[in-house]
């Protein structure tokens, strides 16, 4: 059988790591299942093994596609990012599946049958990006055409998306919603990369002083401050202050970690405490979220309601948790409920129902995703990848962070997902997006970097030394 | 207490028993992965790969790595020493200066170019730049972990 691939040109690399993960997984996800099943039954069952057969049938798919194409690619990124995919189902499957709905015809799916057909589908792109990006010169050369992409979904949502009160979030085009600000973290990502590589040794020098600071030379200031525009623009635009927190939070570490310059975080949080104390004044939005994370308990019935429900499951959670289907979270179903708990509050459910341990879990499998990253990164070959790795990495782990803290009543609540884990399309896509782009890099047999684009080849009249 | 609810609670803790060996399981493998490393790597800040070198020393294609202070050129009290005829005996040296590579030629007769450009002064390097001294090209990248 061997020699038969061999022929068919198939060089199969063994990747026993991903298989034990894989497998742990599986068996951790059926075990949940029947844990769940039997509370909800009242019996003792294994529940309908469709669902979780089909997530582990896929992964397990990716996995010898991975193995057939010989990739020596990260093992280990594909296990944590199906487990948190596993903690999500069995989330859902908890619900109210009244939560979302889609109907094809004579065909009802409810929340988890909805939130599978978008994993399988983020799992289809994640395995395709790691598979078929073999080079990033699509990625590196054209970082302001990216940029300019970006912009225009922004300006898209605020031309087309209704005037409401409350975040301007999605954009439809026909039948199709999406939520640009999640491609937009990639996006930005990809450019912020690009720019940095190319401009680090420039951020690095010191040219300007004033006072005790010193700051690079001033016109490459300009792109921060326009960052900073746009953190601001993203929150009157589309009031959605998570995606701003988390575009400038990105923004600043990156920055960061590309020049090695501490001046720029002490400068980049002043500007972040200047502005926020502005959109304080301006907007109620700002006010509202962070009077309430201050004190939740002074409007206990309207504003502060999600957190002091939130701070009560972690705390009827305790250390060993309800169990899966057993946590109170009365949802959907009677006046009084917890508003947005598929998508912005998965982590206060999951945190009654798997106790403290599963809470720490969860925040574990996000750590062993920033290591990884961050291990990617630093085996890079050149600026703009090492760059890149740390970027996504960053975008799925800071998001984590925003949201939990938010969760926990650490950060003002912000509303956005918890990746990989929250109800949604377009979060499951952008995240997939990255952890596919972090494998791809993370290839050890992936193209060289290309020469530097500025290069003019010459000959020079070369003269002998004496 | 039923047989139910022992069962049941029996499950429960078997799933975050689960979920807790497979984190177990993934610190293995972060832990052997981090040992490897430590033992491959040198502390190196970087390496230059030699691109082309028209009379084969440094052979092309092969990487050289590189100290706080790499100086080049013809004379062999160089770090790295470089056999072309157009290139000078003290030629350029190389610096790490604690966030960012830079070059610096030293008055050599050919000169010393970044990506094309001649260079006067020191001069910032990035990884992915290439170095020219008389026909020898030569590419500053990462140390490989």
């Amino acid at each position: 059988m061997m020699t038969a691939l061999y022929r068919a040109g198939i060089r199969p690399r063994l990747r026993n790591q991903e298989t034990l993960l894989l497998a742990l997984m599986g068996v951790a996800l059926l075990a949940g299942w029947a844990s769940l099943a039997s509370q909800q039954a009242g019996r003792m069952t294994i529940g309908d093994p469709a669902i979780p057969g089909i997530y582990v049938g896929i992964l397990f798919a990716i996995h010898v596609a991975f193995v057939l194409t010989g990739r020596r690619m990260d093992q280990v990124l594909l296990p944590v990012t199906g487990m948190l995919g596993s903690l999500s189902l069995l989330l859902m499957a908890r619900l109210p599946q009244g939560l979302a709905g889609l109907s094809v015809g004579s065909l009802e799916l409810g929340l988890a049958p909805l939130q599978l057909l978008w994993l399988s589908l983020a799992l289809a792109v994640l395995a395709v990006l790691a598979v078929a990006v073999r080079n990033d010169n699509w990625l590196r050369e054209y970082k302001y055409t990216w940029a300019a992409v970006g912009i225009g979904l922004l300006l898209l949502v605020f031309v087309l998306s209704p005037d409401t009160s409350g975040p301007r979030l999605s954009l439809q085009i026909g039948p199709i919603a999406g939520q640009p600000s999640e491609l937009l973290k990639v996006i930005l990502v990809v450019f912020l990369a690009g720019y940095l590589a190319e401009n680090r040794t420039l951020l690095a020098r010191t040219s300007t002083r004033i006072g005790p600071i010193s700051l690079p030379p001033v016109p490459y200031l300009l792109p921060m401050v326009a960052m900073w525009g746009v953190a601001l623009a993203i929150v009157i635009i589309q009031r959605d202050l998570g995606a701003a927190l988390l575009f400038f939070t990105v923004f600043l570490t990156l920055l960061y970690v590309a020049t090695r310059r501490f001046a720029y975080v002490v400068l980049g949080m002043a500007m972040f405490l200047g502005g926020a104390a502005i959109l304080y004044q301006l907007f109620p939005l700002v006010r509202v979220r962070v009077d309430v994370w201050l004190d939740p308990w002074s409007d206990p019935l309207d504003t502060g309601f999600q957190i002091i429900h939130a701070l009560y499951a972690f705390g009827r959670g305790g250390i060993l948790g309800t169990g899966l289907g057993a946590g109170l979270p009365a949802v959907g179903d009677t006046p009084g409920d917890l508003p947005a708990i598929h998508t912005d509050f998965v982590y206060a459910a999951l945190g009654e129902e798997l106790g403290m341990l599963g809470a720490l879990a969860i925040v574990a499998l996000y750590a062993v995703i920033a290591e990884r990253g961050l291990r990617i990164a630093a085996r890079a070959a050149d600026d703009f990848r090492a760059l890149l790795a740390t970027g996504l990495t960053l975008v799925i782990v800071i998001q984590a962070a925003l949201i939990i803290g938010g969760n926990l009543k650490l950060v003002p609540l912000t509303g956005i997902t918890l990746p990989f884990i929250s109800y949604g399309g377009s979060s499951l896509l952008a995240n997939a997006i990255v952890i596919g782009l972090l494998l791809a890099l993370s290839d050890r047999g992936v193209e060289p970097p290309p020469p530097p684009t500025h290069a003019r080849r010459f000959h020079l009249p070369l003269r002998s030394p004496a | 207490m039923d047989a139910f609810t022992l069962t049941l609670w029996i499950v429960r803790i078997t799933f975050v028993i689960l979920l807790y060996l497979f984190f177990a399981a993934l610190l293995r493998v972060l832990w052997r992965d981090l040992r490897s490393t430590v033992a491959t790597s040198g502390r190196s800040l970087g390496r230059l790969v030699v691109v082309a070198s028209p009379e084969g020393r440094p052979p092309a294609g092969s990487s050289i790595p590189l100290d706080a202070i790499t100086s080049l050129g013809r004379d062999v009290n160089n770090s790295i020493t470089v056999e072309d005829s157009f290139v000078s005996a003290e030629h350029a040296v190389l610096t790490f200066r604690g966030r960012a590579w830079y070059l610096e030629d030293r008055g050599s007769t050919n000169g010393t170019y970044v990506n094309g450009q001649r260079v006067g002064g020191v001069v910032p390097l990035g990884y992915g730049d290439e170095v020219q001294l008389g026909q020898v090209r030569l590419r500053l990248e990462r140390a490989p972990a």
